[in-house]
């Protein structure tokens, strides 16, 4: 995958939306194309800004993070979303964001190393599926 | 550094992905059966009971069993009866993933041991609390939490003192922040500091100075770590079979009884309030 990753941040806390910020940032070839602070401005954002990642807070005012993921992932099914959350190690949380479509469940407070490792998957996946339609359109030839 | 889901685990050592998880958890639920699917295997109620409860949860926040209780649709000892035989024959993910073929048997055996030994961090120890808190399987994982996340969370050592009933917030209090647990019952946890303690905690948890921090954001930092203590102490309750749940920070926190403890803390004040609802 030659592009730059691009990824939505959503918390309702702005401490935890720039200490993300700060770690995607940090990462060669990563973009954070926006930020949201409920569920509702994260459907919107998805929308707009179409993201590859979405790191998502579970706990927010207003549509929360589980809601605003089923609605995503049935508008938009190929943005990969990881629930980012004090409570997911709650196992009914985290095996309803499995069934709604998330690609990991990560506890707060989190490992820079955690979100590094999940954004490099995230690349992996993305590029595996950009070479196999590749590979796809040349044997159509 | 959390309180973990064993799959969520899984995925974190490089074990399996997402999909292998979404397979086992699709196993899970068609081979386990609901407790009223046990009440009614047992005899002890009939379907019509089970949806009448059903319906009821609708409008009730109450856990299936409990509202079966309540009811009187089933008795105290059935409850327990059906709660033992659910959770010896429910399927557990592992279990699952062994079925499925993504994880070896003897190979779970040893990430099993390596869950246990990465969560022993959040076991509870002995915690004195007063008799009206002391019922709440979850104030013990609030308070013996709080300093190892203090210390994990902002690097700041702090150790829990003094319990005792709440009268009036201190002058020091010029930020409480408040988050919502519930269960059956309601407790609010609150932070209540001085400004130097909250901006000590904002900097640290957000990796900002303390000249960068705006009054929001410092109250924002003190509700992020609350929800960090309140998040992880929910977790660990709901591993042991009792999920409650929690609700986002409360910046303008009003308080009127419950317990306070002191907290000794290297900069500034702040005191821990806990008020059951």
């Amino acid at each position: 995958m030659d592009q730059k990753l691009n990824v939505l941040l959503v918390d309702d806390s702005r401490t935890v939306l720039a200490q993300l910020e700060r770690i995607v940032s940090e990462i060669d070839d990563v973009a954070v194309v926006g930020l949201a602070r409920n569920g509702a401005a994260a459907i919107r954002e998805a929308g707009e800004s179409k993201p590859d990642l979405i790191l998502m807070d579970v706990v927010m005012p207003g549509l929360d993070g589980l809601s605003a993921l089923r609605t995503i992932k049935s508008l938009h099914p190929d943005i990969e979303v990881a629930m980012v959350s004090s409570i997911s190690g709650d196992a009914r949380k985290a095996e309803e964001a499995f069934k709604l479509g998330a690609c990991q469940v990560i506890g707060k407070p989190f490992d820079t190393e955690i979100i590094e490792s999940l954004i490099e998957t995230v690349r992996a996946n993305l590029s595996g599926v950009a070479n196999s339609e590749a590979g796809a359109r040349g044997q159509g030839k | 550094m959390s309180v973990k889901f064993f799959g969520q685990f899984l995925i974190d050592q490089g074990e399996l992905d997402a999909s292998h998880i979404r397979e086992a958890l699709g196993l899970m639920e068609a081979e386990n059966i609901s407790l009223g699917g046990w009440a009614i295997r047992q005899g002890f109620m009939q379907q019509v009971d089970v949806a009448k409860v059903n319906a009821e949860q609708r409008r009730n926040d109450s856990q299936f069993g409990d509202l079966a209780v309540s009811m009187e649709l089933l008795t105290s000892d059935q409850l327990v009866d059906v709660l033992q035989r659910q959770r010896e024959k429910r399927l557990p993910i592992g279990e699952a993933l062994v079925r499925l073929g993504h994880l070896a048997a003897d190979r779970l055996g040893v990430l099993l041991d390596a869950y246990k030994t990465d969560q022993a961090q959040y076991d509870v120890g002995e915690v004195e609390l007063p008799d009206g808190l002391a019922s709440r399987r979850v104030t013990r994982y609030v308070i013996d939490l709080l300093p190892r996340f203090m210390l994990r969370v902002a690097k700041l050592q702090v150790k829990v003192g003094e319990v005792r009933p709440f009268t009036k917030a201190p002058e020091y209090a010029q930020v409480r922040v408040s988050v919502p647990i519930k269960d059956t019952r309601g407790l609010d946890v609150t932070l209540i500091c001085d400004s130097a303690f909250a901006e000590a905690l904002a900097s640290a948890a957000s990796g900002l100075t303390i000249a960068d921090l705006d009054p929001e954001m410092v109250a924002d930092g003190v509700g992020e770590f609350l929800n960090v203590l309140a998040g992880n102490a929910a977790s660990a309750v709901a591993k042991e079979g009792y999920p409650v749940e929690l609700g986002p920070p409360d910046y303008e926190a009003e308080l009127c009884d419950g317990w306070v403890f002191e907290l000794a803390v290297g900069e500034g004040q702040a005191a821990l309030v806990l008020s059951t609802f």
